[in-house]
């Protein structure tokens, strides 16, 4: 018997099924990968303390905790399904159909492409798929690569890359068009690029951040812009450069790309090849919850959090008796924040399952706390409004609460 | 503007900017009847590579007002499983 169903075994699942064990709760995990540590299993970074962040030990630290309180993580179990049942939750999956009362989504987040012509050629992958190559499987993506589109992610892999020794010969912008939007204009580009600059080890970049934040310097900076690009540790950013197709055979061979203006404009007889063997496209991430959405579980579109979310209160329950949600599925944050999303979440269910040691104390509300101290501390920030994000989801909460709850079920 | 038409969007499925383009101008319809039209984004990985992209381009040939709602919506299985795991066989 299981009293909690934990679907996804990245940080915020993980510290879910912790802090509900903990208090005496039976815990399945379920997984689709082979191991479990979610995304955790790619990061590697230097936090702005100096301290570096290995997420391959952060997940095997959670790995040994889960494991000393008995629960129960099976990896390579995939779920395609969700229903209500007589009391609780249906969980079907790829190797039979799981019961219990509670379940925890924590499914994480998916990328997005931008499609760019050429973008099925062999060679040509997500900015995370070069990382989980790097990182987790070892296996080097290339001999000289292209990212196109220039956000935090990519800054972040790129970083990786270089560490493993993998030569990124340049990162350009998508050509603007329906679908880049925002991420094909240097203008708006450099604006939010403003907000990660810690992460770009450049002296000029890191300078020219406080500088930036006037915005007649902005625009002057923009319209400046060096045509070679800053280097980030070699690596030139080249903003005013956007790539119209991806050109090869039988695999990537290069990149065609134009110079635009600040607003993503082509300045025409300006095409440039380059040559290179993988190209990696950073679209962005968005909040993975399908899961939530066959559930019946309401929607709130929020782009500061990555989109649509499955509504949600701070104590991560959904409007669905018993159906909870952590990390990711809930808005795009760090790693260390789904994690404390996780806590309150598994503290949350013991609560409602009647566990006296997260029902006595004040242990839920400082985990909740602890969410919003530890969003203001981390190194990575996805999104600079993430705050006023947070706040509209719990409006909405709150101006929903007690609607779509059925009867004799309590919530929050 | 997508300049290049045969830019294909959905990979699964195949379908082009131009298929969804001329599909939208032809028959002037929502999100979920281009989606049926063409089948953008019902393919093999049941859109969750192509669904941004997709909602993005959707919007720009008929805004959506009503963002609350998911355009695209979410139909089980959300893997690609067998018959056999459907009917409830799991040897
Ligand atoms: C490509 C990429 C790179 C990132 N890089 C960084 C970074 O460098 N630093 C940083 O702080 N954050 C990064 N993030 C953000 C990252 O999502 C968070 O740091 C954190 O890992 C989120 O934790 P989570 O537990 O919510 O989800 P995840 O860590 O994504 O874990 C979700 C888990 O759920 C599983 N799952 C999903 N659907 C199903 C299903 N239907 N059935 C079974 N299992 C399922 C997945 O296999 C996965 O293991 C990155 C995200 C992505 C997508």
């Amino acid at each position: 018997m299981t009293d909690l169903i934990v679907i996804g075994s990245g940080p915020a699942g993980l510290a879910g099924a912790i802090a509900a064990a903990g208090t005496g709760l039976r815990v399945t995990v379920v997984d689709e990968f082979i191991r479990p540590g979610g995304r955790l299993l790619g990061q590697l970074h230097q936090e702005p303390s100096g301290e570096w962040w290995n997420g391959i030990k952060e997940a095997e630290k959670l790995q040994h905790e889960a494991h000393a309180l008995g629960i129960n993580i099976r990896c390579g179990v995939s779920v395609y399904n969700i229903e209500t049942a007589e009391a609780g939750w249906k969980v079907y999956t790829n190797e039979g159909v799981l019961e219990a009362p509670f379940v925890l989504i924590a499914t994480g987040a998916a990328e997005y492409p931008i499609p760019v012509p050429g973008w099925t050629l062999p060679g040509v992958m997500s900015i995370g798929a070069a990382q989980v190559m790097t990182n987790v499987h070892r296996v080097q993506a290339g001999r000289k690569g292209i990212i196109i589109g220039a956000n935090i992610l990519a800054f972040a892999i790129l970083n990786e890359l270089q560490l493993a020794g993998i030569k990124v010969d340049r990162v350009v912008l998508p050509e603007k068009n329906a679908v880049s939007r925002q991420a094909g204009e240097p203008e708006a580009v450099i604006r939010s690029l403003l907000n990660a600059a810690h992460l770009a080890p450049s002296a000029l970049l890191r300078f020219g951040s406080r500088l930036m934040k006037n915005e007649t310097i902005r625009n002057i900076g923009t319209r400046f812009y060096p045509k070679n690009g800053l280097k980030i540790n070699g690596t030139p950013l080249q903003l005013r450069k956007a790539a119209v197709e991806i050109i090869g055979t039988e695999q990537v061979e290069g990149v065609r790309t134009v110079d635009i203006d600040a607003y993503g404009h082509v300045i025409p007889g300006t095409d440039r090849l380059y040559e290179a063997d993988f190209v990696c496209i950073a679209g962005g991430l968005y909040p993975l919850a399908e899961l939530a959405a066959v559930a019946g579980c309401p929607f709130e579109y929020i782009p500061e959090l990555g989109g649509h979310v499955p509504r949600h209160s701070e104590t991560m329950a959904t409007p669905l008796p018993g159906l909870f949600v952590a990390g990711n599925i809930t808005g795009i944050e760090s790693g260390k924040v789904a994690m404390a999303q996780g806590t309150a979440a598994g503290l949350s269910i013991a609560k409602q399952a009647g566990k006296q040691a997260a029902a006595s104390g004040r242990q839920l509300e400082q985990a909740i706390e602890h969410v919003r101290t530890i969003r203001q501390q981390v190194a990575i920030q996805f999104h600079p409004d993430i705050e006023l994000g947070r706040s509209q989801m719990n409006e909405q909460w709150k101006a929903h609460e007690g609607t779509s709850v059925q009867p004799g079920e309590k919530i929050g | 503007m997508i300049e290049n038409k045969q830019l294909i969007i959905c990979r699964c499925e195949e379908v082009t900017y131009e298929q969804l383009q001329s599909t939208a101008r032809q028959h002037t319809c929502s999100a979920r009847e281009l989606k049926l039209r063409t089948r953008a984004g019902m393919g093999f990985c049941g859109g969750r590579t192509c669904r941004i992209a997709l909602d993005a381009i959707m919007d720009s040939f008929i805004p959506d007002e009503n963002k609350a709602v998911i355009p695209l919506k979410y139909q089980p299985p959300i893997r690609p499983v067998s018959f056999g795991t459907v009917g409830g066989r799991h040897d």
